[in-house]
């Protein structure tokens, strides 16, 4: 499957989680509803699954050179974050924000259409592309995630509505996106060595990624100083915007005309 | 993540973070200081064996000052969390600066090269800031260490970790040499070239090029607009590759269908392409191109250092040929010990190849040749604090994994 077919997926995609979120409404009183909301999720999520599953097979390498393939992916997992706190917490508000979202990356997607492109340069053919990238994107799954819900909670602090529940769980998603922006961070040095020379050269990329793992290094530290868990809220939604500049913000800045490691397209 | 609980007792929160801001504060400022005064002049880290009497001794004063005045309320300030956090910051602030201006030349009397904005990362704010950060997460780690308790195992990996990496990466920088070996096709050589000096330095080894070459990704055509510079999108959205019976279409204007395709050739003496073995040749084409209804069958190329390329018009476009960008190259070379020791290795990206005591990387050739490159240029690396660096991202990793597992564990209890 090529990008040919990317709108028509996009479409289908955001109509399954649009119908199941509708019938989210009457699944309260009805199990049947219930049953066919979940169905309608999962599909919309499945669907991408099945067009990245597919676009890999077709490129002959992983779709993730390009800030496009990078946005598929996260239109395809930060739903599955949703679901999965909702399972989890039973909180059911935050797949409506990462479906948005996800929603929002499929429509950057669809007005700036990539190049279908099958070359991967020498240097990205390494065992370490993978678990670099995919440790990343999950990582920077769940900090969206969190500081989706780092937003929410301040608006219900805002309404005098505070939920414990909520923030602790924007803690744990923001606990885990650093051990994995961690890990991202360290597999980067190790496949760097390997493939330029060395582990650290302070390219803008490295520089980024080095200022958004200390922004979260610094909220774990005012964690540990028991910090007003309310005040934290603001810091996890502000945190995300560094790390979205490290994700594509790098790309025009004045610094990025040295960097080796810019995403294309 | 905790520091010491001795720091959450004393210093109370606001005051130890006003403090430990201030602190932080007059330090980049002092920085900045010598900066001014010396034309950003940048520092200085000592070489070999003053880098590691350096390290030692820090890790001394550490020690000491942290066994020995653990109770002074001075030194448990120092080694508290409002001063790492104030700390983190302004590596943070710092790194900022230097990941949004280019790390690059400026003119030696501008306010940024005078303040040595363009050097962040081996500026004197940025290694005070540094040098207090490791004071400050070395008393931390003193403290978590001993007495050693198995609970604090986690904190030592993470904290030991990322102190063993961020000390010995950057005093090792100065022990670090990263050479350029150019090497030509049927030739040895031991000199190299330090990219920053342009110095020729000789290499205890040489090596001998024995043959260079470039697999390249397969060809594609395209439509190209000379009025306006660009390439117009095929229907498909997909560059189309050049293959047999590959077809590609434009709205309004037409198609394009590979009839052959010659992946090396010249051309034979009425101007049909031959197939060719070897390097000399270059990737052919033959075309059946429908403007509309009017058809023709044409041969189109890429052409080559000794052949120019081959395109041919469609309306107001032409149809060109693209090389294929390259896939892989690498070197075949031998090595050459000045013990008379030989080895035989192949270099190719990500796939560096160790010699007595070097990394060697192929890292480019003569772009402008492109495949018929006789030119490969070798990255020769030495970095003899390798070792404690990916022993502290060894570490931090561990304690990674510690820290997922009980982050999990409470995650499930709450």
């Amino acid at each position: 499957m090529t990008l040919v077919e990317f709108p028509a997926i996009a479409f289908a995609a955001v109509v399954c989680w649009a119908v199941g979120s509708l019938l989210q409404i009457p699944a309260k009183n009805s199990k049947v509803s219930g049953s066919l909301s979940w169905l309608f999720l999962f599909a919309g999520t499945l669907v991408l699954v099945w067009f990245l599953a597919s676009y890999w097979i077709a490129l002959d390498r992983p779709p993730l050179r390009t800030l496009g393939e990078t946005r598929l992916w996260y239109a395809t997992l930060i739903p599955v974050v949703g679901f999965l706190v909702e399972y989890r917490y039973k909180i059911g508000w935050l797949k409506y924000y990462c479906m948005g979202l996800a929603t929002v990356f499929l429509g950057i997607n669809y007005m700036h259409p990539d190049v279908f492109e099958k070359a991967l340069m020498p240097a990205l053919q390494s065992p370490w592309f993978v678990p670099h990238v995919v440790v990343y994107l999950v990582g920077y799954v769940l900090l969206a995630a969190s500081a989706v819900s780092g937003w929410h909670n301040v608006f219900l602090n805002f309404r005098g509505k505070r939920s414990t529940k909520g923030e602790s769980m924007s803690h744990y998603l923001a606990l885990l996106g650093f051990v994995l922006l961690t890990f991202g961070l360290i597999f980067g040095a190790l496949w760097a060595k390997e493939a330029w020379g060395h582990y650290w050269t302070w390219d803008p990329k490295e520089t980024w990624a080095f200022i958004s793992w200390l922004a979260y290094l610094g909220y774990l530290h005012l964690v540990a100083r028991k910090t007003d868990s309310r005040k934290l809220q603001w810091y996890l939604g502000l945190a995300f915007f560094v790390l979205l500049v490290c994700w594509f913000g790098v790309n025009y800045l004045p610094s990025a005309q040295n960097s080796v490691h810019t995403y294309s397209g | 993540m905790s520091g010491s609980s001795k720091t959450v007792k004393t210093g109370s929160a606001p005051a130890g973070f006003r403090d430990a801001a201030l602190f932080t504060f007059v330090a980049i400022l002092a920085g900045f200081g010598i900066e001014l005064l010396t034309s950003g002049g940048g520092i200085n880290v000592p070489g070999w064996p003053f880098n590691l009497v350096f390290l030692l001794l820090f890790g001394a004063v550490i020690f000491t000052v942290g066994l020995m005045f653990r109770e002074h309320p001075v030194v448990s300030w120092l080694g508290g969390i409002p001063l790492g956090l104030s700390l983190i910051i302004g590596i943070a602030l710092l790194s900022f600066i230097g990941g949004v201006l280019p790390q690059d030349k400026y003119p030696p009397d501008s306010l940024v090269a005078i303040l040595r904005l363009n050097g962040m990362f081996s500026s004197w704010p940025f290694a005070m800031v540094i040098l207090l950060f490791l004071f400050n997460l070395g008393l931390s780690l003193v403290w978590k260490t001993i007495p050693f308790r198995v609970a604090n195992l986690q904190f030592m990996l993470f904290h030991g970790g990322f102190w063993l990496a961020l000390s010995c990466g950057l005093l090792g920088s100065t022990q670090l040499e990263r050479l350029v070996v150019p090497l030509y096709e049927g030739k040895e050589s031991d000199v190299a070239y330090n990219r920053e000096s342009e110095t020729a330095i000789h290499l205890p080894f040489s090596i001998y090029l024995k043959d260079f070459q470039i697999d390249e990704y397969t060809p594609q055509f395209a439509l190209y607009d000379p009025q306006h510079d660009q390439v117009i999108e095929p229907k498909s959205k997909l560059m189309p590759e050049l293959r047999k019976g590959v077809k590609a279409e434009w709205d309004g204007l037409g198609s394009v269908t590979v009839l052959d395709y010659l992946v090396s050739a010249l051309p034979g003496a009425d101007g049909v392409p031959v197939p060719v073995e070897g390097k000399k040749g270059v990737p052919f084409a033959k075309v059946r191109i429908d403007e509309n209804g009017k058809i023709s069958e044409q041969w189109i190329s890429s052409g080559g250092p000794q052949l120019k390329p081959l395109f041919v018009p469609m309306g107001n476009y032409f149809i060109v040929m693209a090389d294929g960008a390259p896939k892989a190259f690498r070197s075949d070379v031998m090595l050459i010990s000045k013990g008379g020791e030989r080895k035989v290795q192949t270099l190719e990206v990500n796939k560096p190849v160790d010699f007595e005591g070097w990394k060697l990387y192929q890292m480019g050739y003569d772009e402008k040749a492109g495949r018929w490159s006789t030119l490969s240029l070798v990255e020769a690396v030495r970095d003899p604090w390798l070792p404690a660096v990916y022993l502290g991202f060894f570490m931090i990793m561990a304690g990674n994994v510690l820290y997922f597992w009980k982050g999990f564990k409470k995650m499930e209890e709450a």
